[in-house]
């Protein structure tokens, strides 16, 4: 084998690491940056968007709608979760962990006992394709595409709609924005389901690349942590570097050891981080900028 | 003898010089007043002095020890002590237990009831001891904080803006508390805006613009000031 | 007299709900109950109380860590997990003669306890706080159920002790007490019972002083106002440490004694639904308040085994339900609220008598 696809194999496996990380976490990372509260429900979105596409695709609806109805849906949840419980707990963001923690147990026992312990899957599309002795997934390439596209609609999102504008003015001063007429709670609602339906998008994606469990929201719950963690409060100059320091650092891991030390490696590198930047990159990065 | 030495105190977050090459000396038994438009730097002064902020450049000297390099903790066992802007009581315990805290580090037994005693007494608060601190006034709150800082029997005591939110004769009566401590032997560096409050107490005053000592002198010297009166009435225009 | 009485009142002040003759009168009342029950009762049923006891100490380590430290941890069942599978190791290796058994409890659990001090270190010296704690302890307690899990294979063994991945390790020997003549073996049964009983009480007791002293006092400081402990000349960081230090042994406590209870430790005790069942029993008890959790963990565990008649995934919907309701209606606890309510009444009550 020569050395280029020693690095195309390498450059494969981060690109696969970093959209992992990338679209579990960001849905909790916007929410995580707007309100300071970290949903523990996260997995649970992102299984709900999974079991939707499956099901939408079960019913013969084509992949690709079949993820994006995945993704309205559990937008939809969001927004009933926040204005049943989220809402009435901003003041207390320990309590909204406990509270969501609860809604968790509630949605995956709930599922086992609705849809039983499995469910159909969806077959990868796409094929594979070969570079030197190795045969390569072309989905994969396709979420690593879907990750960049996700940022990229964000950092849209947030910098060129009005929308954007008022929740970037809500997250720095909610009572300015308030005063000058900013319905908070709206934005609060909407920033939450967004941070749902991106969970939903991330279940709806990788779909077609698992078994579906009522369980399997806890494959992409640590990966999600670790990353929010590493990166701080702010999707772009937090979420995206964290995914991709996160990633070489999975990568190289997981082709040395495998993939449990990739995890393990993950977590290390997690609470060396912390000690070492305790508001994650983007608090080191905005403290140098301002 | 100087109790505090602040020599060219640099601090900046990115770009903005929040204290710029700060010198400030505090004699020992002096009440001594900081006085500035908002955005001075008087607040991360404090900070600075008290160890949650750390300088860029520039020394931190308290009784003649360089205290630069220690952690917040290690500062308030050297005699240091402050009272925050914002009352941080301990909101969800009672006054009693608020001033237990404060004081059982250094008393135990009967004479730390008879400490909490007296200090319930030198705050006025003897009737609210079994009530929850959050529920007291806002000028209760800063008294207890007041008191709180004030058992640790500090060789400087820092106070953030002690009569913020208080009627005028709970300013006063603030005023001779602070007069009280003095008398008694303690050092005290106030941030104040309350002018009456400054003339009450300050035996110096020193005035901090854009982060730079701009001018410092006695009250009557200070109001003399033109340059001063010219920096607020520039915040007040702006 | 003298001296009993000034232990007494080491054991009341602010931080605990509870005091004078009254409840002192009621506590000795339910202890010499508890004491006498196993009399009246047959092996199987104070095999199942002896059970219900042993997840209390985890219960009170939560309350030690997040109700009075204000530092919310889900990593209490990954201490739990390393004092199970730790005691496991060790008496498989070594067996159970001259009271081992006793050592590799005391030895598991200090292993979590060490644990503790490395993961808070990081934590608590990084200053870590909030919601982040709770992060990144889940995070670790994810990761290690994760790591056990995969350790089917005969190559995970430590000495004679095969971690047999997913189906956890059985046939641990139970505690045995070395005795002349023949040594005394505590089936989950009434030896276990009068043993769990005993270290319960005295765990109640000891956390009881230890929070009405004055390092209680600095630990519930720390969670209304880190920043004013601090200027107090509190070293908050310690304090938070030893804390979570404290609480990780009390949960390593409970995982040993759950281990020796079943003769078995499985990963998934340390999993999503494990780790979650604690924090229900403790919020719906009343966090910031021993007796309070106690009561409310045998009841909310009482309650949750009535209700697995119908199936575990009911009963855990009902769970997840009753934490969602607990922290939106009640957020300082049922059984809390009801003995404060209590108080008031015998308050008012002995007040018209006198």
């Amino acid at each position: 084998m020569d050395i280029a696809t020693h690095v195309f194999s390498a450059l494969y496996q981060f690109g696969d690491a970093f959209a992992f990380l990338v679209l579990s976490a960001c849905g909790l990372a916007v929410i995580f940056g707007m309100m300071g509260v970290i949903n523990l429900a996260h997995g649970e979105f992102i299984m709900c968007g999974a079991y939707v596409t499956a099901a939408t695709v079960h019913a013969g609806l084509p992949l690709p709608l079949g993820i994006l109805t995945g993704t309205l849906v559990s937008a939809l949840v969001g927004v009933v979760v926040e204005l049943a419980v989220i809402r009435h707990l901003y003041e207390r963001p320990l309590d909204t962990i406990v509270a969501t923690w609860g809604l968790s147990l509630i949605a995956t026992q709930g599922t086992l006992i609705m849809v039983g312990s499995t469910m159909a899957g969806v077959g990868t599309p796409f094929g594979s394709f070969q570079v030197g002795d190795y045969s390569y997934s072309i989905y994969r390439i396709v979420l690593f595409c879907a990750a960049i596209g996700v940022l990229a609609a964000l950092y849209a999102l947030f910098n060129w709609t009005r929308f954007g504008v008022l929740a970037r003015a809500t997250i720095q001063v909610p009572h300015m924005a308030a005063a000058l007429g900013v319905d908070t709670r709206l934005i609060y609602s909407l920033t939450f389901a967004c941070g749902a339906g991106l969970a939903g998008l991330a279940g709806g994606l990788y779909a077609p690349t698992m078994t579906l469990v009522p369980t399997m929201g806890a494959t992409f719950i640590m990966e999600a942590f670790v990353t929010v963690v590493i990166g701080g409060a702010d999707v772009f100059l937090g979420t995206a570097p964290a995914g991709a320091v996160l990633a070489v650092v999975k990568s190289v891991m997981t082709s040395w050891q495998g993939q449990l030390f990739g995890q393990i490696g993950l977590l290390v590198a997690v609470i060396i981080v912390v000690r070492v930047l305790p508001k994650g990159i983007s608090g080191f990065v905005l403290r140098e900028r301002t | 003898m100087s109790l505090l030495e602040l020599r060219k105190l640099n601090k900046h977050f990115g770009g903005l010089h929040v204290t710029n090459s700060v010198d400030l000396t505090l004699q020992a038994g002096e009440i001594h007043c900081l006085i500035g438009p908002n955005g001075a730097g008087k607040s991360t002064l404090f900070r600075l002095i008290l160890g949650e902020h750390h300088p860029g450049s520039g020394d931190i000297l308290f009784a003649g020890e360089d205290i630069t390099a220690l952690k917040s903790f290690a500062r308030i066992h050297r005699g240091l002590s402050v009272k925050f802007q914002v009352p941080g009581v301990f909101r969800g315990l009672s006054v009693r237990q608020n001033l237990e805290i404060a004081l059982q580090s250094r008393h135990r037994g009967t004479e730390l009831e008879a400490e909490i005693g007296r200090l319930l007494h030198f705050l006025g608060l003897e009737s609210e001891h079994t009530q929850i601190a959050g529920n007291l006034s806002h000028g209760q709150k800063q008294w207890l904080e007041i008191g709180m800082a004030v058992s640790l029997k500090p060789r400087l005591l820092l106070l953030d803006e002690p009569t913020a939110g208080m009627s005028p004769e709970e300013t006063h009566l603030t005023g001779e508390m602070v007069q009280r401590l003095n008398a008694d032997g303690m050092t005290v560096l106030a941030i104040e805006h309350d002018m009456a409050f400054v003339r009450q107490v300050a035996h110096r005053v020193t005035v901090l613009h854009l982060g730079q000592v701009f001018a410092q002198g006695s009250i009557d010297e200070i109001v003399a000031d033109e340059r001063v009166a010219a920096i607020y009435l520039g915040q007040a225009h702006a | 007299m003298t001296g009993l009485l000034a232990m007494f009142r080491r054991l009341e002040g602010p931080q605990t709900v509870g005091r004078g003759p009254a409840f002192w009168a009621l506590f000795a009342l339910v202890l010499a109950a508890a004491l006498a029950y196993p009399l009246f009762s047959d092996g199987y049923t104070v095999g199942n109380t002896v059970y219900f006891f042993v997840w209390v100490f985890i219960a009170l380590s939560l309350c030690l860590i997040w109700g009075y430290g204000g530092s919310l941890s889900f990593g209490q069942t990954a201490f739990f997990g390393i004092a199970g599978y730790g005691y496991g190791v060790l008496t498989i290796n070594f067996g159970s003669a001259y009271g081992f058994t006793l050592l590799a409890l005391v030895i598991a659990v200090a292993i979590a306890a060490l644990f503790a001090v490395l993961l808070g270190y990081f934590m608590f010296f990084g200053r870590i706080a909030g919601v982040f704690l709770g992060i990144v302890t889940l995070a670790v307690t994810l990761m290690l159920e994760r790591f056990m899990a995969q350790t089917a294979g005969p190559e995970w063994r430590i000495g004679a002790a095969r971690l047999n991945g997913f189906n956890g390790m059985s046939a641990m020997p139970p505690l045995t007490i070395p005795w002349p003549g023949e040594p005394i073996v505590l089936f989950a049964d009434i030896g276990l019972y009068y043993l769990v009983l005993g270290l319960l009480v005295l765990v109640y007791l000891a956390l009881r002083i230890l929070m009405n002293s004055s390092f209680g006092n600095v630990i519930v400081a720390i969670r209304e106002n880190p920043e004013r402990a601090e200027m107090l000349g509190y070293d908050i960081r310690k304090y938070q440490l030893i804390t979570f230090v404290i609480g990780a042994a009390l949960a390593g406590l409970s995982g040993v004694l759950y281990t020796v209870w079943g003769q078995y430790i499985t990963p998934s005790s340390m999993g999503m639904t494990a780790a979650a069942l604690p924090l229900i029993w403790v919020a719906v008890g009343g966090r910031s308040d021993l007796t309070s959790t106690v009561i409310g963990t045998l009841v909310v565990l009482a309650a949750f085994q009535a209700l697995t008649i119908y199936g575990s995934q009911y009963a855990l919907v009902f769970m997840g339900v009753l934490l969602v309701l607990t922290v939106l209606i009640a957020p300082n606890g049922l059984v809390l609220g009801a003995m404060n309510w209590l108080g008031r009444i015998a308050a008012r009550f002995t007040q018209r008598a006198g």
